[in-house]
């Protein structure tokens, strides 16, 4: 399958996210003649365990344990568990099992939203983070796929100088951001050069990681 | 080759999953299967056969590595080498017929000792929904009947003891046609 980066916006030092970046950058593809090509939607849920017994610590279990459904693929869920460099692909019955298992519960749901845009032989969809019970903006992703290649080292190049342009055309509009990328090493997920969704999953948990670190050293 | 494995929860209270790994596929493909508790009441006792919920997804392969990193420690783990034989009889009716064997180190599949060395084990299995699993049942209670000359299954919990022909049967299903290794 084609390859992906997720990118980040990083609002600069005392800035933060709001919905007029979004509407800003929306402008910038439109006026790049993108072709709206639908809508995409994604959910990522932390998980937290599920202590039946007071003396266990929940430090004993992983915090950083996120699963993820996308829309364009409905009838998967993959499993990222950051610390250990692990990301799992399962059927979407895994959370029938897990419901049953009891042993972990969603603890807090985002929704990814957001439109996509064809742009000759780029997809780029502009992706904003809302939590699943507000409407309040946490974020703003964008996601480029490169449609022809789907190596991912050979995609670099031709993603990198995309990215770069976009980089130049979003500077001059005194965004005070810039959108950024928490390049995961896949090898350590044990991912092959071939991209995959699992490569998708590990980016998505990488930016969110960033996204919540940019909250937290705002805070 | 089928490996199993039963995983048991050490933090969160009783949470038990089975990790199963195909092993006859060039590569090892992973399934997570939760098996829930038997059907109760008068009306289970009236059916012939064990009627219970079963939830399975696929997985990829380092399906083993995040039980352990979420907090489930191994149970047991289990080999099972033999046939399965699939029959359309009223329902989609599954037969396997398989040595269950022991590892004396942990996944060493090669060192593996049967558990009731010179005995099979045969299962007859059937998926059904909430809606027709009395007709499945019903199926299944049939083509029971219907190995009857061969062998004598028994519902799960009620013991009838081990029965000798048990590899007659598998060896008449095999010349039959339509088995496939496990």
């Amino acid at each position: 399958m084609p390859v992906r980066w997720i990118l980040h916006w990083q609002p600069n030092q005392g800035s933060s996210v709001n919905s007029h970046i979004l509407n800003e950058i929306s402008q910038c593809v439109d006026n790049f003649n993108g072709v709206k090509d639908g809508r995409w939607k994604a959910t990522l849920t932390f998980y937290r365990p599920n202590l039946r017994d007071s003396s266990m610590a929940a430090t004993e279990f992983p915090r950083d344990f996120i699963g993820i459904s996308l829309m364009e693929v409905p009838n998967k869920y993959f499993f990222i568990i950051r610390g250990h460099k692990l990301v799992l692909e399962a059927d979407s019955s895994i959370l029938t099992i897990f419901e049953k298992l009891q042993s972990y519960k969603s603890k807090v749901a985002l929704n990814f939203e957001g439109l996509q845009y064809k742009l000759g032989d780029f997809q780029v969809r502009l992706i904003k983070v809302v939590p699943n019970t507000a409407e309040n903006l946490r974020g703003i992703l964008m996601e480029i796929e490169y449609l022809p290649i789907s190596s991912v080292e050979k995609a670099k190049p031709i993603i990198e100088e995309f990215v770069e342009i976009w980089r130049e055309v979003l500077s001059k509009k005194s965004l005070h951001g810039q959108f950024m990328r928490a390049e995961p090493n896949f090898a350590e997920y044990g991912l092959a050069d071939n991209y995959t969704w699992q490569h998708t999953a590990v980016q998505y948990a990488a930016a969110l990681a960033q996204l919540i670190a940019s909250v937290q050293s705002r805070n | 080759m089928r490996g199993s494995g039963n995983y048991r929860d050490t933090g969160t209270g009783s949470s038990e999953v089975r990790l199963l790994c195909d092993l006859e596929q060039t590569e090892p493909s992973w399934t997570v299967r939760h098996v829930g508790g038997a059907m109760r009441g008068a009306g289970a006792d009236q059916i012939s056969v064990l009627v219970r919920t079963m939830v399975e997804s696929k997985v990829s392969k380092n399906v083993l590595r995040m039980f352990y990193v979420l907090g489930y420690r191994l149970d047991h783990e289990l080999l099972r080498v033999g046939f399965s034989f699939q029959f359309n009889r009223g329902a989609q009716i599954t037969v396997t017929v398989s040595s269950v064997n022991k590892m004396l180190k942990l996944h060493a599949t090669d060192e593996a000792v049967p558990v009731t060395p010179g005995i099979q084990m045969v299962e007859v299995t059937a998926p059904a929904s909430a809606e027709n699993y009395t007709e499945v049942a019903a199926a299944v209670q049939s083509f029971c009947e219907y190995l009857a000359p061969l062998l004598h299954l028994s519902k799960p919990g009620v013991s009838t003891g081990v029965v000798p022909t048990a590899a007659a049967a598998a060896a008449s299903l095999m010349s039959d046609g339509g088995g496939t290794p496990l």
